[in-house]
């Protein structure tokens, strides 16, 4: 059996192949303006990258905030949802999943079998997402890609306490004024979005193994802070950003 | 649903309501703020009780008055007063409840003008023998207050006759939620909810007559065996949210019971229509379940819950209140682990009345259903 | 060099409060009995809150604990922010009180700078100062598992009525009822006369420590107030209050008599209104220092001796009930705002500082309304800082510092 998964997000949007619990092949673009465009042109470009067609594809499954749109697809379900079940096939161990995208953030907790226990979500707040980060890299003149980097040579970690982006990024600021090394604030940057994740998870009793995906799990700074706040190593999938795209294409198999 | 349409069109515009009632009996309407407001004393003074909940219009003057770290139940509220949408009352009552509450009766005190202002300065504990005769004492005074403020008298006849529409209406509003209760398809939540908003600010005479023809309607319809939706019972306290019914059934879910002060709690107790009236509504408004503004023991919101959790049959909890809700927000650690002890799933929305956050809340919704 | 170093500021050193050392001895002992096993001290432990009367719990040598003064002293250790965390990871919204947050917290984890409180073996509320008390201590009944007692004060917006006054003084009787139970012991009315008045005499004298501020130069600033409220709190009906605050109004004369100002210049004199910012007090006062200017007096420390005229000195028992319901928090917004335009006249102040205190409600909101007063009535500019009394994450630091000097350019 062949089942798609198309996760359609704010920034990106990712599908996913899977044959017989198999992943085959997976795709990324950038999503835009028009949801059910980006989610149609990602599922013809996977296809197209594995010789498939779209009526070999036995069942699709649309996830992420454009879901309800790709009117092609057999249902709907949450990437909560997907998100766990990308996780488990990713690694059968891990029975928590923190998410960090570009616009929002999640933890999950989950059974040994993927099914959800319990999530919480922030979608109201940049603080905590990876929106929070591009406006410090803004505010640094880094380029974004090598904040992981950066903050692996910081030697003192700079404290950011704002609960707030705005106000955050006042104080990242006032430490450059002060002459605060670069790395120092980076590393606090990371320190201060793995507090706001952290609080998220520890409200629905994150447990170990952790698993992180979406996009900002490429930060190793992050994924560092935050195994240093959680005590416990956290698990980075190659296939961290399309997690939720193999879910849906996982869940599709066994609908 | 019979006299739906009619519903909706008051539940949409309380206020346009409002005035065209006023136009056309010249009566009085008194504005209040929440449901431990004796409503009888004021229909008794031939005037409306009308809950203000705030238009969801968005947030600018009020901003000038209240922080932003205050619900959007009170900014909304004092928004809606500040901009004349409020013209047609003739007095406002606050009884007291939470400390945004109390803060925003001197704020609008001071800063409007609707005819009168009276503070129904009620016990915060309900389980004392002084608390129940200083209600007592309260409600008597209300009582004088209103005569004042509407230059009225409210004679016995008057306030029995509203204690007996209050009681019909609320025995009505019950049934509706026994209906749905055991047939979830039989009426739409979102409906349902339509009916209590409009009855918190319509005639209640009318409204006793209507409801009447509804729930006899509904009994005569089949009830619906075919659909097997996901049982929910809310609890919090909001106010006006509108689109959570709708995203909660097209997720697969059903509600079949809730907490709200806006809900069953609105409904619940009867008033005593024989002997001495005010020590009866006095006692009705001690032994409902409290709100968390009030105190009761330490367990009896939670165990109440799970109460009506089994009640109900129901599959799981959507905890839902605003942000900046203080009372609600304390109790939610200890209500979510009573539940979990008795393994019943829950979740919780914090939400803001001014923000349509309809994408975010089907996120959730859809994905509680997934869990359930 | 290290010689130079060593030598102290004379100017700093005439300015600072000899008393201060006296004031943390004090504490530390009170704190140090209180943590005392039971065994050994054979007192129970009542939690109360700061408006709570406290007067009964010294009748009946209970040993009385405010969670709200630890809730300070964590925020000034700057130990908020964990505890807050910790709170909000049990399931409590950011959102609440700070105080409570921490004290929910520290309860779980025994935190704080002193290792935790002592146990309760009663919980005291009375909640003439704010709603938040009535949910912070049923969460605190539920996990100490002891009686709650409530002190259920009706808020006096326009009037304080008989019916009110009938209903707190019977809950007065319920209380002395309880204590009894509780400590297995009748109440020794006798003893009583004795605490309420020495609990009327340490009143007197914290007004009157407050009153020498009217001087110029003001011998202490509010940020002395600030730390020593504590006692007024705390010890509240004991001789060992009157004696310190004896000793520290002798000193404060002192000074005056010596014209020795807090302050070398006192260009400006302002008023606070709420909570101090109690892990910012230092940087505050050097900041305000900075410009010369001088808080001379403060809403909140005068909160505990603001409502003697309604007790009846003869019958402390009997009259405390209105004492404690008319406190100002309880009070309409208007009648806050006329506290304040008094202390203006009172203390001859220039401009008014608020602290629109994210914690607490009741002591915020309406602070526009208040704001806008002042202006109408005295004409005098005021400032308004947005913070938090004890979690540090919404300080911001660059924001308020811009806000006060733009403040001390409008006062020139």
């Amino acid at each position: 059996m062949l089942t798609a998964g198309i996760d359609v997000g704010s920034i990106s949007a990712k599908a996913a192949i899977i044959q017989d619990n198999r992943l085959l092949g997976v795709r990324v673009i950038l999503t835009g303006y028009n949801a059910q465009n980006a989610g149609r042109q990602v599922f013809d470009q996977v296809l197209l990258e594995l010789g498939l067609t779209a009526s070999g594809i036995d069942r699709i499954v649309a996830t992420g905030y454009g879901r309800n749109s790709i009117q092609f697809a057999d249902k709907a379900i949450t990437e909560i949802t997907c998100h766990a079940a990308g996780g488990i096939f990713l690694n059968p161990a891990i029975r928590s999943i923190i998410d960090i995208g570009g616009q929002d953030s999640k933890a999950i907790v989950i059974d040994k079998n993927g099914k959800v226990q319990n999530f919480s979500m922030n979608d109201k707040c940049a603080a905590g997402t990876g929106r929070f980060l591009e406006v410090m890299a803004r505010a640094l003149e880094v380029d974004l890609d090598a904040f992981g980097e950066l903050s692996l040579h910081a030697d003192n970690t700079a404290s950011i306490s704002s609960l707030c982006t705005v106000f955050a990024e006042s104080e990242v600021i006032s430490l450059i004024s002060k002459g605060a090394k670069r790395e120092n604030i980076i590393a606090g940057i990371h320190a201060s979005i793995a507090s706001r994740i952290i609080a998220m998870g520890a409200r629905i009793g994150i447990t170990p193994p952790v698993m992180m995906t979406g996009g900002v799990a490429k930060n190793i700074g992050v994924v560092k802070a935050l195994e240093k706040k959680l005590n416990t190593p956290i698990i980075v999938s190659e296939y961290a950003q399309v997690n939720g795209a193999i879910g849906a294409a996982l869940i599709a198999s066994t609908m | 649903m019979k006299h739906i349409d009619m519903f909706k069109k008051i539940a949409s515009n309380p206020a346009e309501y409002a005035q065209g009632w006023k136009k056309q009996t010249h009566g009085r309407v008194v504005g209040h703020f929440c449901s431990y407001t004796p409503e009888e004393l004021i229909t008794a003074a031939d005037a409306l009780p009308f809950r203000i909940l705030g238009s969801g219009t968005t947030i600018s003057k009020a901003g000038e008055f209240l922080q932003a770290y205050s619900c959007s139940l009170v900014r909304g509220a004092l928004e809606d007063a500040l901009t004349g949408r409020l013209d047609f009352l003739d007095g406002t009552v606050f009884p007291h409840t939470c400390d945004s509450i109390q803060r925003l009766s001197d704020i609008w005190r001071m800063n409007t003008n609707y005819g009168f202002h009276a503070d129904l300065i009620m016990p915060v504990k309900l389980d004392t023998e002084s608390a129940e005769q200083y209600m007592l004492t309260v409600i008597h005074k209300f009582r004088k207050d209103l005569e004042a403020g509407l230059g009225t008298k409210i004679t016995d006849a008057m306030l029995e006759k509203a204690v007996r529409t209050s009681n019909q209406v609320r025995n009505l509003l019950a049934a509706l939620y026994e209906i749905r209760k055991a047939s979830p398809g039989k009426i739409k939540s979102s409906d349902l909810h339509t009916i209590i908003k409009a009855s918190m600010v319509m005639d209640r005479g009318l409204l006793a007559d209507l409801l009447g023809e509804v729930v006899t309607a509904l009994e005569e319809q089949r009830d619906d065996t075919a659909s097997k939706p996901k049982r929910l019972v809310l609890s919090g306290g909001l106010c006006s949210m509108p689109d959570i019914y709708d995203i909660i059934e097209s997720s697969g879910g059903a509600v079949v019971w809730d907490d709200f002060c806006t809900g069953a709690r609105y409904f619940e107790g009867r008033i005593d229509e024989t002997g001495d009236l005010e020590k009866n509504i006095a006692r009705r408004y001690m032994s409902r379940i409290v709100c968390p503004a009030k105190h009761s023991g330490i367990f009896s919101r939670g165990g109440h819950l799970v109460e009506k959790v089994k009640e109900n049959n129901a599959d799981g909890v959507i905890f839902i209140f605003l942000k900046f809700c203080d009372p609600h927000a304390f109790d939610y650690p200890y209500m979510k682990e009573m539940l979990q002890k008795e393994g019943i799933p829950s979740i919780l929305f914090e939400i803001e009345e001014q923000t349509s956050s309809g994408g975010q809340l089907r996120t959730r919704c859809e994905a509680f259903m997934e869990m359930l | 060099m290290t010689a130079m170093e060593k030598i102290k500021d004379p100017e700093k050193e005439k300015r600072k409060i000899k008393s201060d050392k006296k004031m943390r001895a004090i504490m530390a002992a009170y704190y140090m009995e209180a943590k005392t096993p039971k065994e050994i001290t054979g007192k129970k432990i009542a939690w109360i809150t700061s408006g709570g009367p406290v007067e009964p719990l010294h009748v009946m040598d209970v040993i009385p604990i405010y969670p709200e003064n630890y809730g300070a002293m964590i925020g000034a250790s700057k130990m908020g922010v964990e505890l807050c965390e910790k709170s909000e990871q049990m399931g409590y919204s950011s959102d609440l009180c700070s105080y409570a947050r921490a004290d929910i917290a520290c309860a779980t984890v025994n935190g704080g700078p002193i290792g935790g409180l002592p146990a309760p073996d009663m919980l005291i509320c009375c909640n003439n100062i704010c709603g938040t008390v009535l949910k912070w201590y049923e969460v605190q009944a539920r996990y100490f598992n002891v009686p709650l007692f409530i002190l259920d004060t009706p808020i006096c917006h326009t009037e304080f009525n008989p019916d009110m006054k009938r209903y707190v003084t019977a809950q007065i009787k319920e209380y002395i009822t309880l204590l009894e139970k509780i400590c297995g012991k009748p109440f020794d009315y006798d003893r009583m006369k004795e605490v309420g008045r020495l609990s009327v005499q340490g009143q007197k004298l914290w007004q009157e420590i407050l009153d020498t501020t009217m001087n110029r130069p003001a011998p202490m600033t509010c940020f002395d107030a600030f730390f020593h409220l504590a006692m007024i709190v705390t010890l509240r009906g004991t001789q060992i209050a009157v004696d310190y605050y004896e000793s520290l109004l002798q000193e404060m004369k002192d000074r005056i008599a010596q014209g020795i100002g807090m302050l070398p210049e006192e260009k400006y004199r302002l008023v606070w209104d709420n909570i101090p910012v109690w892990y910012k007090l230092r940087w505050l006062s050097d900041k305000f220092a900075a410009h010369s200017a001088c808080l001379v007096a403060d809403t909140y420390t005068s909160g505990w001796c603001g409502t003697m005229k309604y007790l009846d000195e003869n019958d402390f028992l009997g009259s405390l009930a209105e004492m404690y319901t008319r406190i100002f928090l309880n009070t309409g917004t208007d009648i806050m705002a006329d506290n304040i335009i008094k202390m203006v006249e009172k203390y001859e102040v220039d401009g008014v500082v608020f602290h629109s205190n994210r914690s607490c409600k009741p002591y915020s909101l309406g602070q526009y309304d208040i704001q806008r007063l002042i202006k109408e009535k005295v004409g005098i500019p005021t400032l308004m800082i947005e913070a938090d009394m004890t979690d540090e994450r919404s300080f911001s630091e660059s924001q308020v510092e811009t806000r006060i000097d733009a403040f001390i350019e409008m006062l020139r």
